[in-house]
């Protein structure tokens, strides 16, 4: 046979190589091939499941008046607090005679009351509940058929009129009443069917911190088109809501449909521009210099900002989900190459017959992208399963630090899952590239021996320590580089993952080195090891450690010094932590409404009930703290009135700038300064003494940065002013939490049931329970990536175990050998897992370096470049020893397992 | 359905122009002053100022402003209009409401506009619901009537003119536009007797009823992409009460006519469950002067002619109408007949629930030549409408 009739059919000989070659090899080694496909398939789910799960989180925040308005063309809101009723009238002046509906909304929060004393922050769901004008929604129905009317839900069947009777047909009464009952209350269905609900039921939540007995006055109508409403949503009159939340005559925001008709884009495009001129058009009373009234927002706008609040957050996960796949990527490519190695004769056969090397490469790649295609079709299956669990881990993070989500399942979505059959086959393709090219390199007269001689020799590159060092030195230089910044103070630390992983693929390579200095090191002349025969068995292969020993040695190190690392900043994290609620939480009590179960609630309490809580008489001290989003230029931040001293005095901040003086303490000196968290700081690039306008209903006020402090609490910043000042811009004393000091020697317990008996929509936390609660709170947002570390822990030892069986395999014909000189089953697999061993202790101790150095990237650069927050340094040593007793015991019993097995390979066998 | 429950309670609403000119009833001996529901009565010897009682009057149950009008184009093209404001107060009550003036609780405010484009018979309306509140309101100082982007106000006299005149600004979604200013070109007619407009034996069943049968109308419309300067002529009616019409009925035809020899006429037929014509049930001449002068049933005949289905609700509408009566003027008998512009001019009550027909005719008289313009109303005719009224 020659070459020219094989050019002329390619495709029927990659078909017949891959038959008989490729696919006769797999059915051969069933085990092996298994293993390789769930490995590659464990790192594709589990970024699968990251991935799904973002996107649900993601879609759950939404604008919840969509389902019941259609998407509106546009909407207004505040810079900071509430938009006051009267703009309103003002914009619908403004218009004239344009056809275009204004909706107004009011959102806010809610709960259930507590079941039990015992329950723990966050257990309850929080509602949105919007306020809306359900006389005006209706004219929409022109627009959007819904599947129900409002009003006649709970009407008496018959109850249609038949007379003009001067007095008010039964269903008319009947919708008078629901209409001007201020404690009606529209529900989801998907609630009313899970409770029970129906009209008439009574729903008693809490509202800022009242506990309301609110009545179902039925479902909220949607379109049948359109999704359901979700069971958190609850909708409101706009009036009634506005007096049980004590907002009369304010509203979060203003929705614009424009009227059907033509050039809906450019009539949206002039009302925006005439929305966003009167928006500087103050009235009388506001400066001309103060900072816009609101913010224009088209539904896109508001889309992407439920997705760039997180998009830190969930850019992190989906890089710690690749971790199990680049310690996979290692393992595929030693399981390909291996296979180089083993069917190197047929390929020397192959290149004898004529096959030019192309085809050969050809027929490897095609392998490898199979492989990759298998992997990731059973990954999908495990990631869709885990998704759901993530999803709740993930919605759980979300919740905490960004703003309600009720995401219990992640669906399907095929965007993720095309990106994720890419992402695996290009990792198996990409882990195939180096074997199918040293496969297309054998020669046609290729000695058929086995041994040393033949085995791979590995990517030359893991010989080159000093590519490791050069790589080293890359990874500090990287680590000078600002991170990118992005719109609304977004920064990804782009510099500081590169220089990590610049320091993983170093670490990877002396990893190598290591293991052949250790082996030498322990069978010099002398050494416990260098007497018996197992141990100098086992050292004869890794003092020359092949390619192979090298990959694997790579791959732990990979996992282990990326799992090391985030234990060290996790570990670092919880102690900073702990330092800072100490500090934080000095006072005795600290109560907010019971309906706060999340980092987005609205829920706030009424001055007439935080004055009767301070005034009790066993507290001294009480600080009413106040809070609101505000909307600076670059992005949204919490504004926090309070008493200064106070936080001075019973926070106990850690400054990172110390105010000058005291001016900012002394109420007399204090107007025109702030306070900032070192998250503000480093999102807006603004240090003590910088200037700034916040933007308040009161218009712009000019304020100077006094001192800088770190703050745990968010990462979007925040900034703290004296109450007085907070009060009189919000023209409001609704206070989001009280800290309560109490007299020396009062009974602290005693004095919460007290207050919990008087006023049960409030939640009062002791300092010791609360304290608890923040770490409990703080390490459950932490849970997955215990999670994420531990599979990748998981591929790494799979790695060395699937390392040694290729081994192995390899030197079966040694193996013979050496049971026919007298090694028993046992000492052979001995040997195999002090070879192991080794190549583990190599791995761990390279790996346990390196995240010390992955450590001090993530804590100084990733984490502060991302979140802005400054972590003590703390090395979790019991940790770290525990993963490295975890890692090389499983190392060495994997190892001994696949000795065992190798010790009874018969001397001549495929495969 | 809330609109639906309001038109309910307002039945008289959209066919209530004519109810109160049943100006022949005798006057009851004791007039009370409030409805059983606590709503004001209309007084007789009530003495009306203007412009306040062109405005709002929230302690009667019931207004509305009620507009329709012709259009023409420089170059001939023809348009009918409709533009009516609806008020309808809440049952009085005590227990304990979060109403603010914002968005208030007291009254609902219902709004149709209509268009039809006589040349190629499109037609366009739109119904629009509002609490009484910033989106929705009439004053009581003049009248000065808004709802959403809809409104009618009062305007100063013109230049030269001592006639005070109205501002009408309107449209459909955003497919037409109306900015039409209206100048009485008649004095104002307040039907009834005493000011009083009785409509049934009850003493609580009276209205009081002013109109302007002629308004000349000047302005712009702005219909397929297209501003058009528009001239024509328009009908007003303003009429505020708190009690509801009787049983037995289940709708009623009525139409206005605006007759080119400057004489006005209103007709209207009340049907009954029976299919025969209410008792109640009259015509009234306007003279050139403004005077009026009423007919009863037995003195006039509306005959329907021709049947026209809508493809929206099904209902059956007769496709024209031609009234016999004897001319005041000159005594003889004569044939009008009303032939609608277009016979697709129902309203499909999206928000009210109720369909009715309310459409621009042309008036012809025994020789076929048009003699004026008059507008249409048929209610009660769609299915849905059955057995609710």
């Amino acid at each position: 046979m020659s070459a020219a009739p094989l050019r002329s059919d390619l495709p029927g000989v990659v078909g017949l190589l891959w038959r008989r070659f490729t696919w006769r090899h797999w059915c051969l080694a069933p085990v092996q091939s298994a293993i390789l496909v769930a490995i590659l398939s464990l790192g594709v789910g589990v970024f699968f499941a990251i991935r799904l799960a973002n996107r649900a989180a993601v879609a759950s925040f939404q604008n919840f008046t969509d389902l019941i308005t259609a998407e509106s063309d546009g909407l207004i809101s505040p810079a900071a607090g509430l938009l006051p009723e009267a703009v309103l009238t003002e914009l619908r002046t403004a218009f004239g005679s344009r056809p275009v509906q204004l909706i107004p909304v009011l959102e806010t929060t809610a709960a259930r009351p507590r079941q039990s004393e015992t329950e723990v922050i966050g257990s309850r769901g929080t509602f949105q509940l919007l306020g809306l004008d359900l006389i005006a929604v209706q004219n929409l129905a022109e627009r959007r058929r819904p599947d129900r009317s409002w009003f006649d839900q709970s009407a008496a069947p018959g109850a249609s009129a038949t007379s003009r009777d001067t007095s008010p047909s039964p269903a008319a009464s009947k919708f008078w009443d629901t209409f001007r009952n201020p404690r009606s209350v529209f529900i989801s269905e998907f609630l009313a069917r899970r409770e029970g609900l129906s009209p008439g039921s009574e729903l008693p939540l809490i509202l800022n911190e009242q506990i309301v007995p609110l009545r179902v006055a039925g479902v909220i109508p949607t379109d049948p088109a359109q999704p359901q409403a979700p069971a958190e949503l609850m909708v409101m009159d706009l009036p009634a809501l506005q007096r049980l939340t004590g907002l009369t005559g304010q509203v979060s925001r203003i929705e614009f449909i424009l009227e059907d008709g033509p050039q809906r884009a450019e009539r949206w495009q002039e009302l925006r521009a005439l929305l966003e001129r009167q928006a500087t058009n103050f009235p009388g009373a506001l400066q001309a210099s103060s900072s816009p009234r609101w913010q224009v927002a088209s539904p896109a706008d508001r889309r992407e900002s439920g997705e760039v609040m997180t998009r830190a957050f969930r850019l992190n996960l989906t890089i710690l989900s690749l971790l199990a796949l680049v310690v996979g990527l290692y393992l595929i490519f030693q399981a390909l190459d291996g296979a180089v190695v083993r069917r190197r004769e047929e390929i020397a056969i192959l290149r004898s017959l004529g096959v030019p090397p192309r085809l050969i490469q050809r027929a490897w790649l095609c392998e490898a992208a199979v492989l990759g295609l298998a992997g990731g079709v059973v990954g999908l299956l495990l990631g869709w399963l885990g998704a759901q669990g993530a999803v709740r881990l993930v919605g759980r993070t979300v919740n905490a630090l960004y703003y309600a989500t009720s995401a219990d399942r992640a669906a399907l979505h095929s965007t993720e899952v095309i990106l994720a059959l890419v992402v695996s086959v290009l990792t198996s393709v990409l882990a195939g590239w180096l074997p199918a090219k040293s496969a297309a390199e054998t020669p046609p007269a290729q000695s058929l021996g086995r041994g040393h001689g033949t085995t791979f020799i590995g990517p030359r590159l893991l010989r080159r320590t000093g590519l490791a060092w050069a790589l080293v030195a890359v990874g500090f230089g990287l680590l000078t580089l600002p991170p990118w910044r992005l719109e609304a103070g977004l920064r990804i630390p782009v510099a500081a993952y590169a220089a990590a992983l610049c320091w993983t693929f170093a670490a990877g390579i002396l990893g190598g080195s290591v293991l052949k200095h250790l082996s030498r090191w322990a069978a010099r002349p002398g050494s416990p090891l260098s007497g018996g025969a197992v141990a100098r068995l086992a050292l004869s292969h890794v003092r020359e450690p092949s390619g192979r020993h090298r990959l694997a040695v790579a791959g732990l190190v990979c996992a282990v010094a990326m799992t090391a690392g985030m234990a060290i900043l996790v570990g670092s994290f919880d102690t900073t932590m702990r330092g800072w609620i100490s500090r934080t939480f000095q006072a005795d009590l600290y109560v907010s409404s019971d309906g706060a179960q999340s980092a987005s609630t609205e829920n706030r309490i009424s001055p007439a009930t935080w004055r009767s809580v301070a005034a009790h008489p066993e507290v001294t001290h009480a600080q009413v703290i106040q809070a609101a989003r505000v909307q600076l230029p670059e992005g949204e931040t919490m504004l926090v009135g309070g008493d200064l001293e106070f936080f001075r005095e019973f926070a106990q901040p850690a400054w990172l700038q110390e105010p000058v003086d005291n001016s900012i303490f002394v109420p007399a000196t204090t107007a025109g300064q702030v306070l900032v968290s070192e998250a503000f700081s480093e999102r807006f690039r603004l240090r003590r003494g910088d200037k700034l306008t916040l933007p308040t209903p009161a218009g712009g006020q000019p304020v100077t940065i006094a001192g800088v402090f770190s703050d745990y609490g968010n990462e979007r910043g925040s900034l703290i002013v004296d109450r007085a000042h907070f009060a009189r811009w919000f023209g409001n004393e609704l206070a989001s939490s009280l800290i309560l000091v109490l007299r020396p020697g009062a009974d602290i317990e005693s004095v919460r049931a007290e207050l919990r008996a008087a006023h049960p929509g409030l939640a009062v936390f002791t300092q010791s329970y609360l304290r608890g609660e923040a770490l409990r709170i703080f390490r459950q947002t932490f849970a997955i990536t215990y999670a994420l570390e531990l599979i990748g822990v998981t591929v790494a030892v799979a790695g060395l175990g699937f390392t040694m069986v290729s081994l192995l395999w390899e030197r079966r014909g040694e193996l013979t050998t050496l049971r026919a000189l007298g090694l028993t089953r046992r000492e052979l697999a001995a040997a195999a897992a002090l070879e192991g061993l080794f190549t583990a202790v190599s791995g761990v101790a390279v790996g346990l370096l390196a995240s010390v150095g992955l450590g001090w990237v993530l804590i100084h650069r990733v984490n502060q470049q991302t979140f802005g927050w400054t972590l003590e340094t703390d090395r979790p040593w019991g940790q770290l020893a525990g993963l490295a007793i975890l890692v090389l015991a499983a190392a060495a019993v994997t190892a001994w397992g696949a000795g065992r097995w190798g010790a009874q390979l018969p001397a001549e066998q495929e495969e | 359905m809330i609109a639906l429950s309001l038109l309910r309670a307002a039945v008289p609403l959209l066919g209530g122009i004519f109810t109160v000119l049943l100006v022949g009833v005798v006057q009851a001996v004791d007039v009370p002053r409030k409805t059983p529901e606590g709503f004001a009565v209309p007084q007789p010897g009530t003495r009306f100022t203007f412009p306040r009682d062109h405005g709002n009057h929230p302690d009667f149950a019931l207004e509305w402003w009620y507009l329709t009008g012709h259009l023409f184009e420089t170059n001939g093209a023809r348009y009918g209009f409709q533009a009516t404001f609806f008020r309808r107060a809440s049952p009085r009550s005590t227990a304990p409401s979060a109403a603010t003036q914002g968005f208030g609780d007291d009254q609902l405010y219902l709004a149709h506009m209509a268009l039809l484009d006589a040349q190629t018979g499109e037609f366009r309306h739109q119904e629009r619901l509002n609490r009484a509140g910033w989106d929705a309101e009439a004053s009581l100082q003049t009248l000065d009537v808004k709802n959403g982007n809809w409104s009618l106000r009062l305007a100063p006299p013109a230049s030269g003119s001592a006639e005070p005149t109205l501002q009408l600004e309107g449209g459909i979604r955003a497919e037409a536009a109306f900015s039409l200013t209206l100048t009485p070109a008649k004095p104002l007619v307040i039907f009834g007797t005493n000011g009083v407009s009785r409509k049934a034996a009850e003493p609580t069943a009276a209205s009081h009823y002013l109109t302007f049968t002629r308004l000349k109308v000047a302005g712009s419309l702005t219909w397929q992409g297209k501003v058009r300067e528009v001239t024509g002529e328009a009908w007003m009616d303003h009429e505020f009460s708190s009690s509801q019409l009787g049983a037995g009925q289940v709708g009623w035809d009525w139409a206005s006519v605006q007759l080119r020899d400057g004489r006005e006429l209103m007709a209207y037929r009340m049907r009954r469950q029976d299919g025969t014509t209410d008792p109640f049930s009259t015509l009234a001449w306007i003279d050139r002067q403004g005077r009026v002068q009423h007919f009863g049933p037995s003195e006039y005949s509306w005959e329907p002619r021709g049947v026209w289905k809508s493809p929206a609700s099904g209902a059956e509408y007769p496709a024209a109408i031609r009234l016999r009566l004897k001319d005041p003027e000159t005594g003889r008998e004569r044939t009008l007949d009303l032939q609608p512009l277009a016979p697709a001019q129902e309203l499909n009550g999206a928000i009210g629930g109720i369909p009715y027909w309310e459409g621009a005719c042309r008036v012809l008289d025994e020789q076929g030549q048009e003699i004026g313009q008059a507008f249409l109303e048929m209610t009660g005719y769609a299915a849905t409408m059955q057995g609710r009224l």
